[in-house]
This record gives structure tokens, C-alpha cells and sequence, in this order.
């Protein structure tokens, strides 16, 4: 089997590694650089659990192969908090009670930043497209979609 | 996941080369979505996977009024769906592609990857045979363009001869009055994979239309032109009475497939109830308040 050298920039930082040719981009993350954040759920692509940013496009992290990675710019749950000071939809989430066992919630965070770095004011219908590609099984979805509003309204002092 | 070899040939020459090297053991890589789900569940077991992403002459999406519309094979649905020139001259396209499975599948799946999948379970064919699509066919010995409607072979199955490559797929110029229209049934909103979908093309000539084209897609094991039906709405002012004929034609003459996600039977009324909304809504009339 071939394996690849690979270098990317990941939550900021630029990343080398070596990886199989059948290594997952979700199981690289996980297995190999200790990124939990990002969840294996259905590992078929429906459940989005395992959603990242691609050079800025969201992206199912089970769909792709690790080599796939090379000349990316990558982020995961991990790189939306700076520092201490969570991203603004993680307090969101937080506050509307936008999760209940969170093992969706990363996928759901990563759909949703990707949703508000190109559509800084959504209606609900398009926030619900956005996370079409992401399920939950406990919480339901009302709260997450009044987490993404309050965000994006949080987002423009409104 | 069985071991493998990822080749990332830097010229289509060179693709092509690997594909004749390798033969059967050789699977081409586009967007990854469907064949890493199927190396994963063990349907597909590549020993080489040549992956295209290095290949610019794949990319891209141009209109010329003369040649029409070229979307090289490996445009994401997302770029198709946000491409203007798509959104002008072929709406139903830049929908259809802003509908398809989810976000994330649009920002990583090819157009040319579904098409060489055959998966029937999608949105892309049906539209494209009734645009009157033809793919850009890759082979050693030079290229080749086929006919959307003859690509589709069967279930899973399609024109594409072992060590070919789709390059592009082109629509004919926009002619004035032609419009198109899609629209599908899903089993749930969840479910991102059509049991039923349905397209229509016509040209409206003084309030009739002309040259329609039905198309039914994910019903059937192949995307099916619905020739009766189309007939039947040539030339004739559209009514709900009309629309329902045509839909009871083509639901008759459907071939369709029966499998866990819906039996020949309930797609067939999945179909014909499809079939009557999207002409009546072609039409501007509403179908809600009538009896089928």
C-alpha cells in the first residue's frame, strides 16, 4: 500500500504527517492527530457528524481520504474557540439549548459556521437547508435552528 | 478498508495510461462521495484508486452562445449551483444542483462522478436527458460524445468502456421559449436520495408547447423518456384534465425499479401524481384544489 507524505494547514497550524492511502480524513483527525472533537457517526455520509471546514467549505470528514487533505486548509470543532472564549455559536448553543447528549453537535457547529461565513443574516428555511446534512437524535432540531439565529443576530449586534 | 495504491496522474494522458495499465484494479477517484461508500461496504475492493483532482482540463463551467453550455466532469454540485451563467441560461440546472443530497455532498461530490456511478437514486440524469445533454467520453484512442440518454444503460451501468474517462458534459445553446422545470419526491425530507423525480423541457410557442421532453428519473432503473405522454402535451392548451392524461400515460408506460425504498407499485403513483403537478405548475395552474 502506498503512503503519502502530507502537509496542511489544520485550526491554524500547519500540520505534516504520513498517512496510508486508505486512511479516512476522519479517522487521521481522530486516530492519529487526537482531534476528538470531530465525531464517527454513520461513517456513510447521511449523519454529518463528522462535518469539517475544507477550505472554508463544510464538508463530510468520512467522504474524503486523509492524502486527500494535502494543500488544505482545514478546520475542525477544535478551531472555532479562541482560546477560552468560545466561538459565538458555541455560547449559542449553549444558551438555547441547542444540544442534549452533543455528539452531534460538532458536525452541527461546523454546518452552521459555514452557513454564517456566507449568509451573515439566514431565515430559518436556510438555516434549515444548511443543516440538512447533519442529524440529531435527541435534542431535535428547534433549538438548534434558535441557536443559529441568536448567533447570527449576536453576529450583527442585533 | 482494503489496502491501496492512490495514483494522482497530472495529465489526463496520463490517467488514461494508468487505466490501461491497471484494468480492472484500477478505480478513478472524482468527489469521492459514493466510491469511498462503496469501498467501505465492501461493494467495490480497488487494489489502485487514480484520483482526478490534478486534472484542470476536468474543471470549469463555460457558456458560448455558439457551443453552448460545458461543465467539465469534475464541478461539485455546489459550483454548479452558483455558477451565474448556469443560473441564466439553465435554471432548472443550477436548481436541481442546489437541491441535491446535502450541503456537504454538494461541496465534495462531482457531477462527473454521479453520472459514472449510475446510481438511479439521484437528481442529475433525468434533467440532463431532457436538456439533451451529451458527455465528453476519454478514451486512448481519442474522444467520443454520447448522448445523455444513451449513456444510461442500465442499473448501475453505463456507456463509460473500462479505461474511458467522462471529460465534460455539454448542453446545446438556450433557444428562445425554453424553459425547464424538476421536481422529485423524497420518502422523507431527510432522505436525500428521490424515490420519484421528474423533468420537463419545452419550448411555448403562443401560449402551446413544443418540443417537450418528459423525463422520469430514480422511479427507474435508468432515467425514461416518456415519449406518449410528451406527445400528448404537444400542441394542446394545458389543463388539469391534460395534465392528469398525461400523467396516467406515463405512469402506465413506466418501467419501474422495486426495491426497499419503495415497491414498482407505490412508484408508479409516486410518479403519476409527480407528473400531473409539475405540468399543471408549468402550466400556472393549481392542481391543489382539483381532483386527481
Amino acid at each position: 500500500m502506498s503512503h503519502h507524505w502530507i502537509s496542511l494547514t489544520l485550526n491554524g497550524e500547519t500540520i505534516e504527517a504520513e498517512v496510508p492511502a486508505n486512511r479516512l480524513l476522519s479517522d487521521f483527525l481522530r486516530d492519529q492527530l487526537a482531534l476528538t472533537g470531530t465525531k464517527r457517526g454513520c461513517e456513510t455520509g447521511v449523519c454529518g457528524a463528522c462535518s469539517i471546514l475544507i477550505d472554508g467549505e463544510v464538508s463530510k470528514s468520512c467522504l474524503s481520504l486523509a492524502v486527500q487533505a494535502h494543500g488544505k486548509t482545514i478546520t475542525t470543532v477544535e478551531g472555532l474557540a479562541q482560546g477560552q472564549a468560545l466561538h459565538v455559536l458555541q455560547a449559542a448553543f449553549m444558551e438555547h439549548g441547542g444540544l442534549q447528549c452533543g455528539y452531534c453537535t460538532p458536525g452541527f457547529l461546523i454546518a452552521a459556521a459555514d452557513l454564517l461565513s456566507r449568509n451573515t443574516s439566514p431565515d430559518d428555511a436556510e438555516i434549515r437547508k444548511a443543516l440538512s446534512g447533519n442529524i440529531c437524535r435527541c435534542t431535535g432540531y428547534q433549538g438548534i435552528v434558535d441557536a443559529v439565529r441568536a448567533a447570527a443576530e449576536n453576529l450583527n449586534g442585533t | 478498508m482494503r489496502n491501496l495504491d492512490y495514483l494522482e496522474p497530472e495529465s489526463l494522458d496520463e490517467a488514461l495510461r494508468m487505466l490501461a495499465d491497471y484494468g480492472d484494479e484500477a478505480a478513478v477517484f472524482a468527489g469521492g462521495t459514493a466510491l469511498l461508500l462503496a469501498m467501505r461496504q465492501r461493494m467495490l475492493a480497488p487494489g489502485i484508486v487514480v484520483a482526478l483532482g490534478g486534472l484542470s482540463a476536468l474543471r470549469g463551467i463555460g457558456y458560448t452562445p455558439e457551443a453552448g453550455l460545458r461543465i467539465g466532469a469534475l464541478s461539485r454540485h455546489s459550483e454548479i449551483a452558483r455558477a451565474d451563467i448556469v443560473r441564466e441560461h439553465y435554471p432548472v440546472l443550477a436548481k436541481v444542483a442546489a437541491g441535491l443530497a446535502n450541503p456537504q455532498v454538494r461541496n465534495q461530490g462531482t457531477i462527473g462522478g454521479n453520472l459514472c456511478y449510475g446510481d438511479p437514486a439521484t437528481d442529475p440524469p433525468s434533467v440532463l436527458v431532457a436538456l439533451d445533454a451529451e458527455l465528453e467520453i476519454a478514451g486512448r484512442s481519442g474522444t467520443r460524445r454520447v448522448a445523455m440518454a444513451d449513456f444510461l444503460v442500465d442499473y448501475f451501468t453505463t456507456a463509460l468502456e473500462p479505461g474511458e474517462i467522462l471529460t465534460a458534459i455539454h448542453l446545446p445553446p438556450v433557444t428562445p421559449g425554453r424553459v425547464g422545470h424538476y421536481k422529485r419526491h423524497l420518502r422523507t425530507p431527510a432522505e436525500h436520495r428521490p424515490v420519484a423525480n421528474v423533468a420537463l423541457t419545452l419550448t411555448e410557442r403562443g401560449g402551446l408547447w413544443d418540443d417537450v421532453r418528459l423525463v422520469i428519473g430514480a422511479a427507474t432503473p435508468v432515467a425514461q423518456s416518456m415519449a406518449r405522454a410528451a406527445a400528448a402535451l404537444t400542441g394542446q392548451a394545458i389543463t388539469l384534465d391534460l395534465a392528469a392524461e398525461a400523467a396516467r400515460i406515463a405512469a402506465e408506460d413506466l418501467t419501474p425499479v422495486s426495491d426497499a425504498r419503495g415497491s414498482a407499485a407505490f412508484r408508479r403513483q409516486v410518479v403519476r401524481a409527480t407528473v400531473r403537478r409539475i405540468v399543471a405548475e408549468a402550466a400556472g395552474l393549481d392542481w391543489s384544489e382539483a381532483a386527481a
